[in-house]
């Protein structure tokens, strides 16, 4: 990578708060700005656990290493604090909220951006939602709807999307976008994410995934291959099909023997 | 014999005070028609004989008010001058600033009432309005304007002495009031507002609302306390009694925002008629303690009641609502819906009853409490419960206490809202279904202002 990369994670080491057992066991990871980088791994290998380690979940502990966002020790901030520098996380499973619309929602989340003295004109907030709105195909009502309350799997997706296209983050962490979507909701889903990055090409995306089919609608620049809490492989597009002809339990094996050594 | 040879030695009865007591009763009787000095006496003797609620007892379980309340602290607020007639056309401009603050605030209403320390200084009501025949007016002055109607529903088949303590004392000491009525087919397109306001500590407030719609009426009311904090405990006594006649639409809403040391204390009952419908909305954001007892009858068949409540405590706040839900013909409707959020070390008691009683086939009846604990001193405990003697009948119960998630929180800030902003985000969401379910704009402005101003204090 010829600049300094935006996100840098090095010798990273994570648990589940108040638990002993280390899910992530010295991560290393760097990701340049406008790029998209997909983390591919079996059940359990701590890939969905790194994208809640650099969001700030507070039921995971790093309890050793570093991740810098554009230079700054993220792991010292809160997880608001986070989202304002720029790192978005798309759910795997989003939260629901009853009573709070996504307007409301999205509302109070730029207003938490804006300095003490500064108001959010409502007027230009609801012209960026409905054109946020249009531009990702969805109807305007959908905005009225309380935050993913009874929404199918799909909408929830959509809705993580929407999110991202109204905060603009300079890092999109994507935990299972396409876990649990049919093919339809997964051709939505990434096109939304292909739309925006046409619009906003310096931002950079961390695909965290399980399947390969995912990378045929997004196409990552790097792949990255996690396994028992480490990575174990990094390449080109071609890891993701090489992965998808031998399965995980090559690389399973591998571990086991340099571990037997 | 034997009983002649007792010698009467029990200690006096429990309540009666330096200033709560029998003669206070006489002189508010003094003035007062024959059928209403008997009733305050009658209700006297009940108060009297009547054990101040204990923790024994399943309905108060939650709630000492032996701890919590301090009768012989108390005073009575004065009470009306007799005649006062004329006062009530008295200015707003002579009202406490904090009344008039309150008021201010009010969208268009049908009429205004508007009360310091269980007195009406206030009486509004448009000509075309009483050219209708509705009646809007203080109780004291209804005492001599409409006698009939007094006397056939006070204190009478509504909320009678005999329920209880507070319901006695009421009845014995009440110095005045509101009272509505709303004859048949009359209707009014917006809402009577009361305003009532505590002006300090160490009084004992006894005030009643009496609202009688006939049959076809359409009404709502909106009564809404107020006070500042207060130097020292007072009790605000509130007894509420609305009849629906056959067909008639009533809502009832209750906003409670009392200061800091007030002792609130509200007996509401509704009986509605035939095909009535009667909803009620129950605010509880202030005061020290606020016991509210609601008694939802469903006289008539068809008859329905929507019932609604939103509580929000923080500091050392206690709040206990006690609904019941009697239905007592068949093919009636009563949904109960109450949700409260609780700060602080705040304690909320939820206990509700549907009785659904023999002969009514066809019954629909609902009860929900939700609670949604912010912090880990705050508690609730919720009581629902069923008894039914008729087999036709759909019915439900549900209560959940539940902590704000540590995920909901952290979806929240991962979007950039900081800790409190999400926490108020999550509230707001959480107590609006309640609003929701309300069709008067102006009360949901107005309570979730309130909300707000309590989450950002908190």
């Amino acid at each position: 990578m010829s600049q300094s990369p935006i996100l840098k994670i090095s010798g990273l080491t994570a648990r589940v708060a108040d638990e002993d057992i280390e899910i992530l066991k010295g991560v290393d990871l760097e990701l340049g700005e406008g790029e998209i980088h997909a983390i591919m791994g079996p059940n359990g290998s701590g890939k969905s656990t790194l994208a809640k380690v650099i969001a700030g979940h507070p039921g995971y502990e790093a309890t050793g290493g570093q991740v810098l966002f554009r230079g700054e020790d993220v792991l010292e901030m809160e997880p608001d604090e986070r989202s304002q520098a720029g790192i978005f996380l798309a759910f795997q499973y989003p939260v629901e909220i009853p009573g709070v619309s996504i307007a409301n929602f999205l509302r109070t989340a730029l207003e938490a951006r804006l300095d003490g003295d500064e108001e959010l004109d409502l007027f230009d907030f609801q012209d960026l939602l409905l054109e946020r709105m249009e531009m990702l195909d969805m109807d305007p009502s959908f905005a009225e709807r309380p935050v993913n309350d009874g929404f199918s799997g799909g909408e929830k997706k959509r809705n993580e999307i929407l999110q991202m296209a109204v905060l603009q983050p300079l890092l999109a962490v994507m935990d299972e976008t396409d876990s649990g979507l049919d093919i339809d909701a997964l051709r939505v889903v990434a096109n939304g994410v292909n739309t925006l990055r046409k619009e906003h090409p310096e931002m950079t995306v961390l695909l965290i995934t399980h399947y390969q089919r995912l990378l045929n609608y997004i196409r990552p620049d790097y792949v990255h291959v996690m396994v028992d809490g480490r990575i174990v492989r990094s390449g080109g597009p071609e890891v993701a099909l090489e992965l998808e002809e031998q399965g995980y339990a090559d690389w399973k094996d591998k571990e086991q023997e340099a571990a037997a050594v | 014999m034997t009983e002649a040879s007792v010698i009467e030695t029990s200690a006096p009865a429990e309540g009666v005070t330096e200033t709560l007591n029998r003669e206070a009763v006489e002189r508010a009787a003094a003035q007062e028609p024959t059928w209403l000095a008997e009733r305050r006496a009658h209700a006297w003797d009940v108060y009297e004989r009547t054990p101040l609620p204990s923790t024994k007892l399943e309905e108060w379980r939650y709630t000492d008010v032996r701890r919590l309340l301090d009768l012989d602290a108390l005073t009575p607020a004065p009470r009306p001058e007799a005649g006062t007639g004329e006062a009530l056309l008295e200015g707003l401009d002579g009202l406490p600033a904090g009344l008039r603050a309150v008021m201010a605030e009010d969208r268009e209403a049908a009429g205004h009432v508007a009360i310091v320390d269980g007195c009406v200084r206030h009486v509004d009501l448009s000509d075309e309005l009483a050219r209708q025949g509705i009646v809007l007016t203080s109780l004291a002055r209804a005492v001599q304007l409409h006698p009939e109607l007094l006397e056939e529903h006070l204190a009478t088949h509504a909320v009678p002495p005999e329920e209880g303590k507070f319901q006695a004392l009421n009845a014995a000491l009440w110095a005045d009031g509101v009272f509505l009525y709303v004859p048949a087919g009359a209707s009014l397109d917006l809402p009577v507002r009361v305003s009532r306001w505590l002006s300090g500590g160490g009084l004992a407030v006894f005030s009643r609302t009496l609202i009688v719609a006939e049959a076809g009426a359409r009404v709502s009311f909106v009564d809404e306390i107020v006070s500042d904090d207060l130097d020292a405990q007072s009790l605000e006594s509130s007894v509420v009694e609305v009849i629906a006649r056959d067909g008639a639409q009533v809502q009832y809403v209750s906003l409670q925002r009392l200061g800091h040391r007030a002792f609130y204390q509200a007996a509401q009952r509704t009986l509605a008629g035939r095909d009535a419908t009667l909803d009620t909305l129950n605010v509880s954001l202030g005061a020290s303690v606020a016991r509210v007892d609601l008694n939802a009858r469903l006289l008539g068949p068809g008859a329905n009641s929507d019932m609604l409540g939103l509580y929000f405590g923080d500091g050392d706040q206690h709040f206990d609502h006690n609904t019941s839900q009697d239905h007592e013909a068949p093919n009636a409707h009563s949904d109960l819906l109450y949700k409260g959020a609780l700060d602080g070390h705040a304690h909320a008691v939820f206990r509700g009853i549907i009785r659904v009683h023999e002969g009514a086939q066809g019954t629909d009846a609902y009860q929900t409490n939700r609670n949604l604990i912010l912090s880990e001193h705050a508690r609730a405990d919720s009581l629902p419960n069923l008894e039914i003697e008729a087999d036709d009948v759909r019915c439900s119960h549900g209560a959940t206490v539940g902590q704000l998630d540590q995920e909901t929180l952290f979806y929240l800030m991962s979007r950039g809202i900081p800790q409190q902003p999400a926490e108020r985000l999550v509230v707001m969401g959480f107590l609006g279904e309640v609003l929701s379910r309300l069709p008067l704009g102006g009360v949901v402005d107005k309570v979730t202002r309130a909300i707000e101003v309590k989450l950002r204090h908190g």
